[in-house]
């Protein structure tokens, strides 16, 4: 028997990784908005790939059957209670669906089998192409950056491992990020990266187009192309290998004397980060924050501790010190400058190519307002971010290791002397470190701990001792 | 050009033409003269020891000998002071013995080229002491002078651990002269046509006796000119330039192989130009690529390599690098930053004696620790990277070298034969060998020979036969495109290597821990990789990743032959 589509996308969506409602039900899942993305129009072939093909050991089957291919997109609204969003969707329909596309079904509808054509690359080549073209197709404008130039022949492949949306690698040349939860407005991503780019700024990847349409009256940006980069690997890996590299050394060795040292690198990042934050702050406007707005701020630093402590009573006996850098905090008298920031950085957010540190996502927290994820914040929210990151590098290894306790100091070891090495290089770079900083950045990253501690405690128990860490340390 | 795999070079008979870029696939062999083989007893190697050794450079692989210099000399500088161009240093032989080598390689498919020094000569060369002695005589302009030695400041001083200036008093001639190296190396001075037209003679003479060509020593420092740092000028380009018209014009078919260690995007000034496939140097050896290939596998990442991969600029169609490990000098450092410098020393030369210059006098097995697994990965690398291979005399059975002998002839010491006396390298008593053997309980020679690794089909020796056999196999490694891949692990390398169809997949893991990775290799979809050494096909490749797993500074080499029917490998 058949459902109607909407019967089907309410059973489907709740398994997708993107799906942010998990756990309630759904109460109505509508569709939208429904535009057709014609495969082929009457004179033209818009994807080559399709009638070019000859993957296949029977090309004449496949284009016979590529005629009844549909491709649709489509933005579906999801209420749960009174709780409603918007996700996007790319379904195909085939009047049978090949082995290799059985892992996407969705089910049978009147118009065939429905599945989620992001993972079919036969036909996703259309967006890249309409990207390429300027095209309009029913509400949807697919837009590329003037002055770039775009292959479409590449064949696209789904990123593994993402959460909140979905990522097509076209060849190895561009990625194309289809936000899934569709929030109304220009994403913050598409906004920062074209910025810096006009700016010529070497630590981004160069953008080269976008899909948006009009979602409440607002343009809104529904997918983002920018360049792959082929070659390079996160920060969290490379730094990982460090970290193994130390625990695998013999007894005695330092983390400065392991030949798998990380602090060379960590300087470099410190550098492009004092780089990417000049850059934006050239390319939008600053501002100050005055005294009674920081101790408003530091209030909220100050709720934060108090519910991890609620949350992990053994934080209080750390809590004195934390309170002591919130007093300092509160007690500065200079205004602190305040710019666009990334907002959610991290090492998983820094590729490394073979000749720069590039930063990605800079959309700031997926699912959340986009005035806060634009809002002016201190540069030093991202260094507090990463130095909190080096500690989550240099620590999660141990939560089961074995010789946990034995290696406990070469972690300390190795945080302490790459953190060191990126705030070094972040101040090589331009950035500003002294004076009140420093205590706004201890601040920022206490708070940033606090809430570390509060999210392991529910979430990764064998992970608490990461955050809880920072606070021994600013003891000592 | 043929791409089918052949004898590099072909035979040597007239009936069959010639490649005339058979360095473009070979694989070169570093020999000291002085330390490979001593055939009357003296203590010290000879040509003729050589000679009867040409068998087991041929059983090996090689293709091309390299000859350290073999002129008469003072010997202050290990030969690199020329005191006669046109004589054989006679502790080596003389120019019939030459002549004979030359004649014995040829016929066993092998090629021989020699260092030449252009730069400077001897103090004890006539041409020095005629331009000290008769100011206004034929040679008193043969040499740089200067009445106060103020001249050129802005060219650095290289062997900084001995000299303290590019100028040294001459008190014969009342004048300053100029050394780009030891102060007993006056540099010639090649705006004197009469110096140039000499080393062409030189050349000349050399080639008419059969050599196949010369690696060029210390060649961007040729010319001077005042508010330059002296190196890579013009004018030494357009000598260069002169002697390759010479070489093309009457030695078809030989080689003229560039030593400037200078920075990629230097160096291949010294092919010359583009559009003409480069007429200037054939080949030049590319310094910065060894530092860093010691460097990403200490830190278990590919950066160092792929950076400067990512920085080598193409080449003209006709010319080649020459790439390597180690050779008879320090493992140079010049060419890397303050930083990467620091991290090599700390890491691979703690002790200070380890150190010569700017660089680390050791040699590959002891500077790996004697790991098997990584001398075995470098040895792969060196075979699979873009450039012809050059091995150097020793490391093909994992010879260790002696930090407590001076300069850097701790990496000089006899060959090791055999287990015998003097290691089967010489007859004479030990007390005379010009340089003491290994003797230390893990690299000594009555453990570590030729002869017994010979025997052992598991041994490095065999190894590096084999790897050089699978090389040889398959032109793409000398000829082909090269391609970094799309990898997920920061601590695997790799890279494709195309031509036309011949494609071979290389996979390096630089981390001393198994890992996985996956590559993105739709561009290969349907083929079928053929593991290399085994000839195992592997699964076909589809759309998703390809998964490989590798042990501890394990590697891949897979051929990716046209179509999903395995090809015949074995």
């Amino acid at each position: 028997m058949t459902h109607t589509l909407e019967e089907l996308l309410a059973g489907w969506i709740t398994h997708q990784r993107w799906f942010a409602g998990k756990g309630r039900a759904i109460t109505e899942l509508a569709v939208e908005v429904t535009t057709p993305l014609a495969l082929r129009g009457p004179a033209e072939s818009l994807h080559s790939d399709v009638a070019g093909s000859s993957r296949t050991t029977d090309a004449s089957a496949r284009t016979h059957a590529e005629e009844q291919i549909l491709l649709r997109h489509l933005i579906i609204t999801v209420r749960q209670d009174s709780h409603t969003d918007r996700y996007q969707l790319l379904l195909g329909f085939r009047p049978r669906l090949p082995q290799r596309l059985q892992h996407v079904a969705i089910g049978e509808t009147p118009d065939g089998f429905a599945y989620d054509a992001v993972h079919d690359a036969d036909v996703t080549g259309v967006l890249l192409s309409s990207i390429a073209k300027d095209a309009d197709l029913g509400g949807l404008r697919f837009r590329h950056m003037p002055g770039t130039q775009i292959d479409t022949s590449p064949r696209s492949l789904v990123l593994g491992g993402e959460q909140s949306n979905t990522s097509l690698v076209f060849g190895d040349a561009y990625i194309c990020k289809l936000f899934r939860k569709i929030i109304p407005g220009v994403n913050p991503e598409l906004e920062v990266v074209s910025a810096l780019a006009e700016r010529g700024s070497p630590n981004i990847a160069r953008p080269y187009g976008w899909i948006e349409a009009d979602v409440d009256g607002q343009n809104t940006t529904l997918a983002f192309t920018q360049e792959f980069l082929p070659t390079a690997s996160d920060g969290w890996a490379l730094a990982l290998t460090s970290v193994r590299d130390l625990y695998g050394s013999l007894p005695g060795t330092t983390a400065a004397d392991a030949g798998g040292d990380f602090a060379a690198e960590s300087h470099r990042l410190g550098v492009a980060t004092a780089h990417l934050h000049k850059e934006l702050a050239a390319a939008f406007p600053t501002n100050t924050v005055e005294a009674p707005e920081v101790k408003r701020m530091v209030e909220g630093f100050r709720r934060r501790l108090e519910a991890a402590i609620g949350e992990v009573p053994p934080l209080a006996e750390h809590a004195g010190v934390a309170h002591e850098t919130f007093d300092r905090l509160a007690d500065i008298r200079r205004p602190i400058i305040v710019q666009r920031v990334h907002g959610d950085y991290h090492l998983g957010q820094v590729m490394r190519t073979p000749s720069e540190w590039v930063v990605l996502d800079f959309e700031g927290e997926p699912g959340q307002p986009l005035h806060e994820r634009r809002a002016l914040d201190s540069p030093l929210r991202d260094v507090a971010g990463m130095l909190r990151s080096f500690d989550y590098a240099a620590r999660h290894l141990l939560s089961d290791h074995p010789d946990a306790e034995a290696l406990e100091q070469r972690a300390a070891q190795w945080a302490q002397r790459n953190r060191a090495a990126f705030i070094a290089g972040y101040s090589a770079g331009g950035g500003r470190i002294h004076g009140d900083d420093a205590v706004l950045l201890r601040a920022l990253e206490l708070s940033k701990a606090a809430y570390e501690v509060e999210y392991e405690s529910r979430n990764r128990p064998t992970w608490l001792p990461i955050p809880l860490s920072a606070f021994r340390n600013a003891v000592s | 050009m043929s791409l089918t795999p052949q004898p590099v070079p072909n035979t040597f008979t007239h009936e069959k033409p010639r490649d005339p870029y058979w360095y473009k696939r070979a694989v070169f062999y570093e020999v000291l003269i002085r330390g490979f083989a001593d055939s009357n007893g003296d203590g010290t190697g000879d040509i003729r020891g050589l000679i009867n050794k040409l068998d087991y450079l041929q059983w090996l692989g090689v293709d091309c000998l390299w000859l350290l210099p073999l002129y008469e000399s003072p010997l202050k500088d290990g030969g690199y002071d020329i005191s006669d161009f046109m004589k054989i240093l006679p502790d080596f032989g003389d120019l019939g013995d030459f002549i004979k080598l030359v004649d014995e390689a040829h016929k066993r498919g092998m090629r021989v080229i020699a260092d030449l020094v252009m730069n400077h000569t001897s103090d004890q060369h006539p041409w020095f002491q005629a331009s000290r002695h008769d100011p206004t005589g034929p040679f008193g302009d043969f040499y740089v002078w200067s009445q106060d030695g103020e001249q050129y400041k802005d060219a650095r001083i290289i062997f900084i651990d001995t000299e303290t200036s590019n100028w040294t008093y001459d008190p014969v001639r009342g004048e300053y002269y100029w050394h780009r190296f030891f102060h007993h190396q006056p540099d010639l001075n090649y705006e004197n046509p009469a110096v140039q037209e000499a080393m062409l003679e030189v050349l000349r003479f050399w080639l008419d006796l059969g050599i196949d060509g010369f690696r060029m020593d210390a060649i961007p420092y040729l010319f001077e000119q005042e508010g330059t740092n002296c190196e890579n000028l013009p004018q030494t380009h357009a000598y260069l330039k002169s002697v390759r018209k010479e070489v093309d014009r009457l030695y078809p078919d030989r080689v003229l192989l560039a030593e400037a260690n200078q920075w990629p995007a230097d160096v291949v000034e010294y092919f010359g130009d583009t559009v003409s496939g480069g007429d200037e140097c054939h080949m030049a050896f590319h310094f910065p690529l060894m530092p860093r290939i010691f460097m990403a596998v200490r830190r278990e990442t590919r950066y160092p390599i792929s950076e400067i991969m990512a920085q080598t600029p193409k080449i003209p169609e006709n010319c080649q690098w020459g790439i390597f490990l180690r050779n008879h000098d320090e493992l140079t450092l010049e060419m890397v930053t303050d930083e990467e410098r620091d991290y090599m020393y700390t890491e691979y030369a703690k002790d200070p004696r380890m150190r010569a210059n700017v660089g680390i006098r050791r040699r590959l097995a002891p500077l790996l620790e004697n790991d098997r697994n990584q001398i075995e990965l470098f040895t792969a690398l060196l075979m699979s990277l873009p450039g012809s291979p050059v091995l150097y005399y020793g490391d093909e059975i994992g010879m260790g070298d002696n930090i407590w002998l001076g300069d850097r002839d701790g990496v000089r010491t006899p060959m090791q034969w055999t287990p015998d006396r003097n290691a089967g390298f010489s007859d004479c008593d030990p007390g005379r060998l010009y340089l003491p053997v290994i003797m230390d309980p893990i690299y000594g020679y009555q453990a570590l020979n030729v002869e017994a690794q010979q025997k052992n089909p598991g041994s490095l020796l065999h190894f590096t036969k084999k790897m050089i056999e699978i090389r040889k196999r398959h032109p793409v490694f000398g000829l082909g495109e090269f391609t970094e891949l799309n990898s997920s692990n920061p601590s695997v390398l790799a890279f494709v290597r195309e031509l036309g169809d011949d494609r071979v997949l290389c996979v390096n893991n630089l981390s001393r821990f198994p890992q996985p990775v996956e590559l993105d290799l739709r561009r290969f979809e349907d083929v079928t990789p053929v593991e290399c050494t085994g000839g195992v096909p592997f699964p076909p490749i589809g759309e998703l990743p390809y998964l490989l797993t590798l042990p501890g500074h394990g590697f891949y080499w897979f051929t990716l032959p046209p179509t999903s029917a395995a090809a015949e490998e074995t």
